[in-house]
Protein backbone atom coordinates (compact mmCIF):
# COMPACT_ATOMS: atom_id res chain seq x y z
CA UNK A 1 0.00 0.00 0.00
CA UNK A 2 1.35 3.72 -1.06
CA UNK A 3 0.62 6.38 1.94
CA UNK A 4 1.84 10.03 1.50
CA UNK A 5 3.63 10.96 4.35
CA UNK A 6 3.12 15.11 4.88
CA UNK A 7 5.88 16.39 6.87
CA UNK A 8 6.05 19.69 8.61
CA UNK A 9 9.81 20.91 7.52
CA UNK A 10 11.78 23.56 8.64
CA UNK A 11 15.04 24.52 8.46
CA UNK A 12 16.17 27.46 10.11
CA UNK A 13 19.19 28.52 8.18
CA UNK A 14 17.43 28.62 4.64
CA UNK A 15 13.28 29.00 5.75
CA UNK A 16 11.46 31.48 7.01
CA UNK A 17 8.29 29.62 8.03
CA UNK A 18 7.83 26.23 8.42
CA UNK A 19 6.88 24.41 4.93
CA UNK A 20 4.69 20.90 4.40
CA UNK A 21 6.46 18.96 2.50
CA UNK A 22 5.33 15.11 0.56
CA UNK A 23 6.37 11.74 0.39
CA UNK A 24 4.99 8.92 -0.95
CA UNK A 25 6.20 5.73 0.44
CA UNK A 26 5.62 2.14 0.09
CA UNK A 27 4.28 0.87 3.45
CA UNK A 28 3.37 -2.78 5.11
CA UNK A 29 1.08 -4.11 7.42
CA UNK A 30 3.47 -3.54 10.22
CA UNK A 31 5.13 -0.70 8.96
CA UNK A 32 5.78 2.36 11.46
CA UNK A 33 5.68 5.73 10.98
CA UNK A 34 9.38 5.51 12.27
CA UNK A 35 10.11 3.21 9.57
CA UNK A 36 8.65 4.79 6.88
CA UNK A 37 10.53 7.95 8.01
CA UNK A 38 13.89 6.25 8.06
CA UNK A 39 13.06 5.00 4.69
CA UNK A 40 12.46 8.01 3.17
CA UNK A 41 16.18 9.41 4.84
CA UNK A 42 17.65 6.74 3.01
CA UNK A 43 15.70 7.10 0.24
CA UNK A 44 14.48 10.02 -0.55
CA UNK A 45 15.88 12.98 0.91
CA UNK A 46 18.66 12.65 3.33
CA UNK A 47 18.01 16.35 4.86
CA UNK A 48 15.35 14.93 6.49
CA UNK A 49 16.06 15.54 10.51
CA UNK A 50 14.29 13.61 13.08
CA UNK A 51 15.28 12.05 16.51
CA UNK A 52 15.13 8.31 17.28
CA UNK A 53 17.62 5.74 19.51
CA UNK A 54 15.48 2.41 20.62
CA UNK A 55 13.42 2.17 17.89
CA UNK A 56 11.24 0.13 20.65
CA UNK A 57 9.08 2.60 22.58
CA UNK A 58 12.11 2.68 25.48
CA UNK A 59 13.99 5.82 24.87
CA UNK A 60 11.64 8.64 24.66
CA UNK A 61 13.17 10.02 21.40
CA UNK A 62 10.81 9.76 18.63
CA UNK A 63 7.92 11.57 20.02
CA UNK A 64 6.08 13.84 17.11
CA UNK A 65 2.56 15.27 16.14
CA UNK A 66 1.17 12.24 13.90
CA UNK A 67 -2.25 13.18 12.26
CA UNK A 68 -2.83 15.68 15.27
CA UNK A 69 -1.61 13.62 18.22
CA UNK A 70 1.11 13.50 20.24
CA UNK A 71 2.56 10.04 19.30
CA UNK A 72 6.03 8.05 19.30
CA UNK A 73 6.40 7.48 15.53
CA UNK A 74 8.29 3.93 16.69
CA UNK A 75 5.37 2.86 18.40
CA UNK A 76 2.78 3.74 15.72
CA UNK A 77 1.53 1.34 12.93
CA UNK A 78 0.55 3.47 10.04
CA UNK A 79 -2.16 0.63 9.41
CA UNK A 80 -3.59 1.67 12.55
CA UNK A 81 -4.31 5.60 11.03
CA UNK A 82 -6.39 4.28 8.94
CA UNK A 83 -5.53 6.87 6.25
CA UNK A 84 -3.64 6.73 3.01
CA UNK A 85 -1.90 10.19 3.86
CA UNK A 86 0.02 10.98 7.40
CA UNK A 87 0.73 14.03 8.61
CA UNK A 88 3.70 14.43 10.72
CA UNK A 89 4.78 17.97 12.68
CA UNK A 90 7.33 17.86 15.53
CA UNK A 91 5.82 18.02 18.76
CA UNK A 92 4.00 21.03 19.78
CA UNK A 93 4.74 23.77 22.43
CA UNK A 94 8.50 22.89 22.10
CA UNK A 95 10.96 25.04 20.06
CA UNK A 96 11.67 23.41 16.66
CA UNK A 97 15.62 23.09 16.21
CA UNK A 98 14.91 21.58 12.26
CA UNK A 99 12.20 19.34 11.02
CA UNK A 100 10.94 17.33 13.45
CA UNK A 101 13.23 17.86 15.82
CA UNK A 102 12.80 20.06 19.29
CA UNK A 103 14.50 21.66 22.21
CA UNK A 104 13.98 19.64 24.98
CA UNK A 105 15.82 21.72 27.60
CA UNK A 106 13.23 23.42 29.86
CA UNK A 107 11.14 20.39 30.03
CA UNK A 108 13.97 18.28 31.15
CA UNK A 109 14.79 21.16 33.61
CA UNK A 110 11.59 21.10 35.09
CA UNK A 111 11.65 17.40 35.64
CA UNK A 112 14.59 17.85 37.40
CA UNK A 113 13.63 20.27 39.17
CA UNK A 114 11.11 17.94 41.41
CA UNK A 115 14.27 15.66 42.20
CA UNK A 116 13.18 12.43 40.49
CA UNK A 117 15.39 10.63 42.60
CA UNK A 118 14.94 8.97 46.20
CA UNK A 119 15.36 11.56 48.85
CA UNK A 120 16.51 10.69 52.62
CA UNK A 121 16.53 13.19 55.18
CA UNK A 122 19.80 11.77 56.58
CA UNK A 123 22.31 13.43 54.32
CA UNK A 124 25.22 10.88 54.68
CA UNK A 125 22.77 8.02 54.18
CA UNK A 126 21.35 9.80 50.40
CA UNK A 127 25.07 9.49 49.97
CA UNK A 128 26.46 6.37 51.34
CA UNK A 129 23.40 3.80 51.61
CA UNK A 130 24.06 0.93 54.40
CA UNK A 131 21.63 -1.38 53.84
CA UNK A 132 19.46 -2.61 51.15
CA UNK A 133 15.67 -0.91 51.37
CA UNK A 134 13.22 -3.76 51.08
CA UNK A 135 10.02 -3.13 49.58
CA UNK A 136 6.57 -4.93 50.02
CA UNK A 137 5.09 -5.62 46.25
CA UNK A 138 2.06 -3.67 47.52
CA UNK A 139 4.46 -0.75 48.05
CA UNK A 140 6.14 -1.27 44.52
CA UNK A 141 2.17 -1.05 43.48
CA UNK A 142 1.91 2.40 44.28
CA UNK A 143 4.44 4.09 42.22
CA UNK A 144 4.94 1.55 39.63
CA UNK A 145 2.46 2.99 36.95
CA UNK A 146 4.40 6.19 37.45
CA UNK A 147 7.91 4.63 37.41
CA UNK A 148 7.00 3.40 33.33
CA UNK A 149 7.39 6.89 32.51
CA UNK A 150 10.33 7.23 29.66
CA UNK A 151 10.57 11.16 29.77
CA UNK A 152 9.05 11.47 26.15
CA UNK A 153 7.44 14.66 27.01
CA UNK A 154 3.97 13.65 24.40
CA UNK A 155 1.77 14.57 28.14
CA UNK A 156 3.53 17.88 28.76
CA UNK A 157 3.19 18.38 24.47
CA UNK A 158 -0.43 17.42 24.63
CA UNK A 159 -1.60 19.27 27.55
CA UNK A 160 -3.76 22.72 26.65
CA UNK A 161 -2.76 24.65 29.71
CA UNK A 162 0.87 24.56 28.26
CA UNK A 163 -0.51 27.11 25.58
CA UNK A 164 -0.70 29.64 27.80
CA UNK A 165 1.56 29.43 30.85
CA UNK A 166 5.34 28.08 29.94
CA UNK A 167 6.16 27.93 33.36
CA UNK A 168 3.63 25.02 34.63
CA UNK A 169 5.38 22.07 35.74
CA UNK A 170 3.19 20.12 33.62
CA UNK A 171 2.12 16.58 33.67
CA UNK A 172 5.21 15.09 33.22
CA UNK A 173 7.39 16.50 35.81
CA UNK A 174 4.21 16.58 38.29
CA UNK A 175 4.00 12.61 37.63
CA UNK A 176 7.45 11.78 38.53
CA UNK A 177 7.28 13.74 41.54
CA UNK A 178 4.61 11.66 42.89
CA UNK A 179 5.93 8.46 41.59
CA UNK A 180 8.97 9.35 44.09
CA UNK A 181 6.67 10.84 46.84
CA UNK A 182 4.85 7.52 47.03
CA UNK A 183 7.77 5.19 47.16
CA UNK A 184 8.45 3.76 50.80
CA UNK A 185 12.02 4.61 50.18
CA UNK A 186 11.75 8.15 49.65
CA UNK A 187 11.51 10.66 52.59
CA UNK A 188 11.46 13.67 50.14
CA UNK A 189 8.15 15.44 50.55
CA UNK A 190 9.20 18.17 52.12
CA UNK A 191 11.53 18.82 50.56
CA UNK A 192 9.41 19.11 46.77
CA UNK A 193 7.15 20.69 48.61
CA UNK A 194 7.69 24.17 47.75
CA UNK A 195 7.98 23.70 43.97
CA UNK A 196 4.62 21.32 44.04
CA UNK A 197 2.98 24.04 45.74
CA UNK A 198 4.49 26.88 43.69
CA UNK A 199 2.73 29.04 41.13
CA UNK A 200 4.01 26.79 38.47
CA UNK A 201 2.85 23.39 39.95
CA UNK A 202 0.17 21.31 40.94
CA UNK A 203 -2.73 23.88 40.83
CA UNK A 204 -2.46 24.84 37.67
CA UNK A 205 -4.08 21.58 36.29
CA UNK A 206 -7.38 21.82 35.08
CA UNK A 207 -7.98 18.27 34.58
CA UNK A 208 -8.07 18.53 31.00
CA UNK A 209 -6.73 14.98 30.89
CA UNK A 210 -5.01 14.76 27.70
CA UNK A 211 -1.64 13.56 29.57
CA UNK A 212 -3.01 10.61 30.60
CA UNK A 213 -4.81 9.31 27.45
CA UNK A 214 -1.52 10.12 25.35
CA UNK A 215 1.34 8.12 27.55
CA UNK A 216 2.36 6.00 25.14
CA UNK A 217 3.29 3.76 28.25
CA UNK A 218 0.08 3.93 29.82
CA UNK A 219 1.22 6.55 32.73
CA UNK A 220 -1.35 8.27 33.90
CA UNK A 221 -0.20 11.48 35.40
CA UNK A 222 -3.57 13.16 35.38
CA UNK A 223 -4.39 11.20 38.32
CA UNK A 224 -0.77 11.29 40.41
CA UNK A 225 -1.70 15.27 39.89
CA UNK A 226 -4.72 15.03 42.11
CA UNK A 227 -3.01 13.10 44.17
CA UNK A 228 -0.15 15.54 45.36
CA UNK A 229 -2.61 18.17 45.66
CA UNK A 230 -4.40 15.81 48.33
CA UNK A 231 -1.17 15.15 49.86
CA UNK A 232 -0.56 19.17 49.71
CA UNK A 233 -3.39 20.16 50.95
CA UNK A 234 -3.45 17.77 53.72
CA UNK A 235 0.16 18.55 54.60
CA UNK A 236 -0.36 22.29 54.46
CA UNK A 237 -3.54 21.61 56.81
CA UNK A 238 -1.59 20.26 59.69
CA UNK A 239 1.18 22.66 59.51
CA UNK A 240 -1.35 25.36 59.57
CA UNK A 241 -2.92 23.27 62.84
CA UNK A 242 0.37 22.63 64.43
CA UNK A 243 1.04 26.32 64.65
CA UNK A 244 -1.81 27.03 65.70
CA UNK A 245 -2.13 24.87 67.85
CA UNK A 246 1.80 25.58 69.21
CA UNK A 247 0.18 29.59 69.58
CA UNK A 248 -2.76 28.72 72.00
CA UNK A 249 0.01 27.28 74.00
CA UNK A 250 1.83 29.77 74.32
CA UNK A 251 -1.17 31.87 75.06
CA UNK A 252 -2.15 29.74 77.52
CA UNK A 253 1.36 29.80 79.39
CA UNK A 254 1.36 33.41 79.41
CA UNK B 1 -3.50 35.50 20.96
CA UNK B 2 -2.62 32.01 18.82
CA UNK B 3 -2.35 30.44 22.00
CA UNK B 4 -5.42 31.23 23.78
CA UNK B 5 -7.26 29.80 20.66
CA UNK B 6 -5.14 26.66 21.00
CA UNK B 7 -7.21 26.05 24.58
CA UNK B 8 -10.23 25.75 22.57
CA UNK B 9 -8.44 23.00 19.57
CA UNK B 10 -10.24 19.98 18.68
CA UNK B 11 -8.66 18.09 16.08
CA UNK B 12 -6.48 15.50 18.18
CA UNK B 13 -8.12 15.98 21.59
CA UNK B 14 -9.71 13.46 23.50
CA UNK B 15 -13.60 14.29 24.63
CA UNK B 16 -11.94 15.28 28.02
CA UNK B 17 -10.39 18.15 26.97
CA UNK B 18 -13.46 18.90 24.71
CA UNK B 19 -15.00 19.04 27.52
CA UNK B 20 -12.42 21.05 28.88
CA UNK B 21 -12.68 23.48 26.26
CA UNK B 22 -16.48 23.51 26.43
CA UNK B 23 -15.91 24.28 30.35
CA UNK B 24 -13.76 27.50 29.87
CA UNK B 25 -16.40 29.05 26.98
CA UNK B 26 -19.61 28.42 28.85
CA UNK B 27 -17.88 29.93 31.57
CA UNK B 28 -16.95 32.78 29.63
CA UNK B 29 -20.68 33.38 28.28
CA UNK B 30 -21.88 32.74 31.82
CA UNK B 31 -19.18 35.58 33.05
CA UNK B 32 -20.53 38.01 29.85
CA UNK B 33 -23.83 37.09 30.57
CA UNK B 34 -23.45 38.11 34.63
CA UNK B 35 -22.23 41.43 34.01
CA UNK B 36 -25.12 42.53 31.20
CA UNK B 37 -27.27 41.10 34.21
CA UNK B 38 -25.78 43.42 36.68
CA UNK B 39 -25.67 46.29 34.14
CA UNK B 40 -29.50 45.81 33.70
CA UNK B 41 -29.96 46.05 37.30
CA UNK B 42 -27.76 48.98 37.57
CA UNK B 43 -29.84 50.63 35.40
CA UNK B 44 -32.98 50.56 37.88
CA UNK B 45 -30.78 53.19 39.56
CA UNK B 46 -31.50 55.23 37.06
CA UNK B 47 -35.15 55.30 36.83
CA UNK B 48 -37.72 52.13 36.11
CA UNK B 49 -38.34 54.15 32.13
CA UNK B 50 -34.49 52.85 31.92
CA UNK B 51 -34.35 49.65 33.27
CA UNK B 52 -37.86 49.05 31.07
CA UNK B 53 -36.46 50.19 27.88
CA UNK B 54 -33.38 47.77 28.38
CA UNK B 55 -35.66 45.00 29.43
CA UNK B 56 -37.99 45.42 26.80
CA UNK B 57 -34.87 44.52 23.65
CA UNK B 58 -34.12 41.52 25.57
CA UNK B 59 -37.44 39.96 26.86
CA UNK B 60 -39.49 38.83 24.19
CA UNK B 61 -40.78 35.60 22.58
CA UNK B 62 -38.12 36.42 19.52
CA UNK B 63 -35.15 36.25 21.84
CA UNK B 64 -36.40 32.62 23.59
CA UNK B 65 -34.03 30.55 21.52
CA UNK B 66 -31.17 32.83 23.01
CA UNK B 67 -32.57 32.32 26.60
CA UNK B 68 -32.57 28.65 25.78
CA UNK B 69 -28.54 28.71 24.51
CA UNK B 70 -27.78 30.50 28.36
CA UNK B 71 -29.99 27.55 29.79
CA UNK B 72 -27.66 25.33 27.77
CA UNK B 73 -24.18 26.63 28.59
CA UNK B 74 -25.50 27.18 32.38
CA UNK B 75 -26.22 23.78 32.76
CA UNK B 76 -22.97 22.50 30.74
CA UNK B 77 -20.86 24.41 33.25
CA UNK B 78 -22.76 23.57 36.38
CA UNK B 79 -22.90 19.71 35.30
CA UNK B 80 -19.05 19.64 34.21
CA UNK B 81 -18.03 21.83 37.06
CA UNK B 82 -19.26 19.25 39.64
CA UNK B 83 -17.63 16.60 37.50
CA UNK B 84 -14.37 18.76 37.31
CA UNK B 85 -14.47 18.99 41.60
CA UNK B 86 -14.79 15.28 41.69
CA UNK B 87 -12.12 14.25 39.69
CA UNK B 88 -9.55 17.05 40.62
CA UNK B 89 -10.53 15.24 44.55
CA UNK B 90 -9.13 12.15 43.03
CA UNK B 91 -12.19 10.35 42.55
CA UNK B 92 -13.97 8.38 39.93
CA UNK B 93 -10.64 9.07 37.85
CA UNK B 94 -10.78 5.52 36.46
CA UNK B 95 -14.61 6.07 34.70
CA UNK B 96 -13.61 10.26 34.00
CA UNK B 97 -15.11 9.26 30.57
CA UNK B 98 -18.16 7.96 31.72
CA UNK B 99 -18.64 10.71 33.64
CA UNK B 100 -18.42 12.98 31.05
CA UNK B 101 -21.05 11.08 28.93
CA UNK B 102 -23.34 10.94 32.28
CA UNK B 103 -22.91 14.63 32.89
CA UNK B 104 -23.41 15.68 29.31
CA UNK B 105 -26.78 13.38 29.12
CA UNK B 106 -27.94 15.20 32.71
CA UNK B 107 -27.17 18.75 30.64
CA UNK B 108 -29.41 17.96 27.90
CA UNK B 109 -32.12 16.72 30.12
CA UNK B 110 -32.40 19.20 31.99
CA UNK B 111 -31.67 22.11 29.07
CA UNK B 112 -34.50 20.32 26.82
CA UNK B 113 -36.90 20.30 29.46
CA UNK B 114 -36.16 23.94 30.75
CA UNK B 115 -36.83 24.62 27.38
CA UNK B 116 -40.17 22.91 27.38
CA UNK B 117 -41.09 25.16 30.30
CA UNK B 118 -40.05 28.38 28.93
CA UNK B 119 -42.01 27.53 25.78
CA UNK B 120 -44.88 26.61 27.16
CA UNK B 121 -45.18 29.38 30.03
CA UNK B 122 -44.42 31.98 27.19
CA UNK B 123 -47.12 30.17 24.98
CA UNK B 124 -49.36 30.22 27.53
C1 LIG C 1 -23.24 25.60 39.66
C2 LIG C 1 -22.44 26.62 39.41
C3 LIG C 1 -21.01 26.50 38.94
C4 LIG C 1 -20.10 25.46 39.09
C5 LIG C 1 -20.30 24.11 39.74
C6 LIG C 1 -18.87 25.92 38.49
C7 LIG C 1 -17.70 25.20 38.46
C8 LIG C 1 -16.52 25.63 37.91
C9 LIG C 1 -15.26 24.95 38.01
C10 LIG C 1 -15.00 23.65 38.76
C11 LIG C 1 -14.35 25.68 37.33
C12 LIG C 1 -12.85 25.36 37.17
C13 LIG C 1 -12.67 24.60 35.90
C14 LIG C 1 -11.25 24.26 35.65
O1 LIG C 1 -10.50 23.91 36.58
O2 LIG C 1 -10.86 24.31 34.48
C15 LIG C 1 -15.02 26.83 36.78
C16 LIG C 1 -14.44 27.79 35.98
C17 LIG C 1 -15.05 28.94 35.55
N1 LIG C 1 -16.35 29.33 35.83
FE1 LIG C 1 -17.71 28.24 36.83
N2 LIG C 1 -19.05 27.19 37.97
C18 LIG C 1 -20.33 27.58 38.24
C19 LIG C 1 -20.92 28.77 37.91
C20 LIG C 1 -20.30 29.79 37.19
C21 LIG C 1 -20.93 31.08 36.88
C22 LIG C 1 -22.31 31.53 37.32
C23 LIG C 1 -20.03 31.77 36.12
C24 LIG C 1 -20.23 33.15 35.55
C25 LIG C 1 -19.70 34.19 36.04
C26 LIG C 1 -18.85 30.94 35.96
C27 LIG C 1 -17.72 31.29 35.25
C28 LIG C 1 -16.56 30.55 35.20
C29 LIG C 1 -15.37 30.93 34.48
C30 LIG C 1 -15.18 32.21 33.64
C31 LIG C 1 -14.43 29.93 34.69
C32 LIG C 1 -13.01 29.87 34.17
C33 LIG C 1 -12.94 28.91 33.04
C34 LIG C 1 -11.66 28.12 33.00
O3 LIG C 1 -10.77 28.30 33.84
O4 LIG C 1 -11.55 27.28 32.10
N3 LIG C 1 -19.06 29.75 36.63
N4 LIG C 1 -16.35 26.78 37.14
S1 LIG D 1 12.90 5.47 19.18
FE1 LIG D 1 13.04 5.18 21.32
S2 LIG D 1 11.02 5.63 21.93
FE2 LIG D 1 10.82 5.68 19.80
Amino acid sequence: MEVTLKILRFDPLKDKKPRFQEYVVEVYEYTRVLEALIWVRENLDPSLSFRYSCRMAQCGSCGMLIDEVPRLACKTLIKDLGRDEVTIKPLPKYRVIKDLVVEMDDFFEKHRSVKPYLIRKNREEQEKPKKFYVQLPHELQRYLNYGYCIVCGLCSSSCPNFDSSWEYLGPQALSQAYRYIVDSRDEGFEERYEVLNSNSGVWRCHFASECSENCPKGVEPAQAIQMLRRMILSFSFKKKLSLFSEKIHRLSKQ
Amino acid sequence: MERVWKWFAIRGRSVNSIAYSFHRITGIVLLIYLILHLGFLTSLRFGESLYTAFISTTVKPETLPLDSLLFLATFYHAFNGFRVVLNEFGLFYEVRRALIYLMTLLTLIFWIYSTYLMYTYVVR
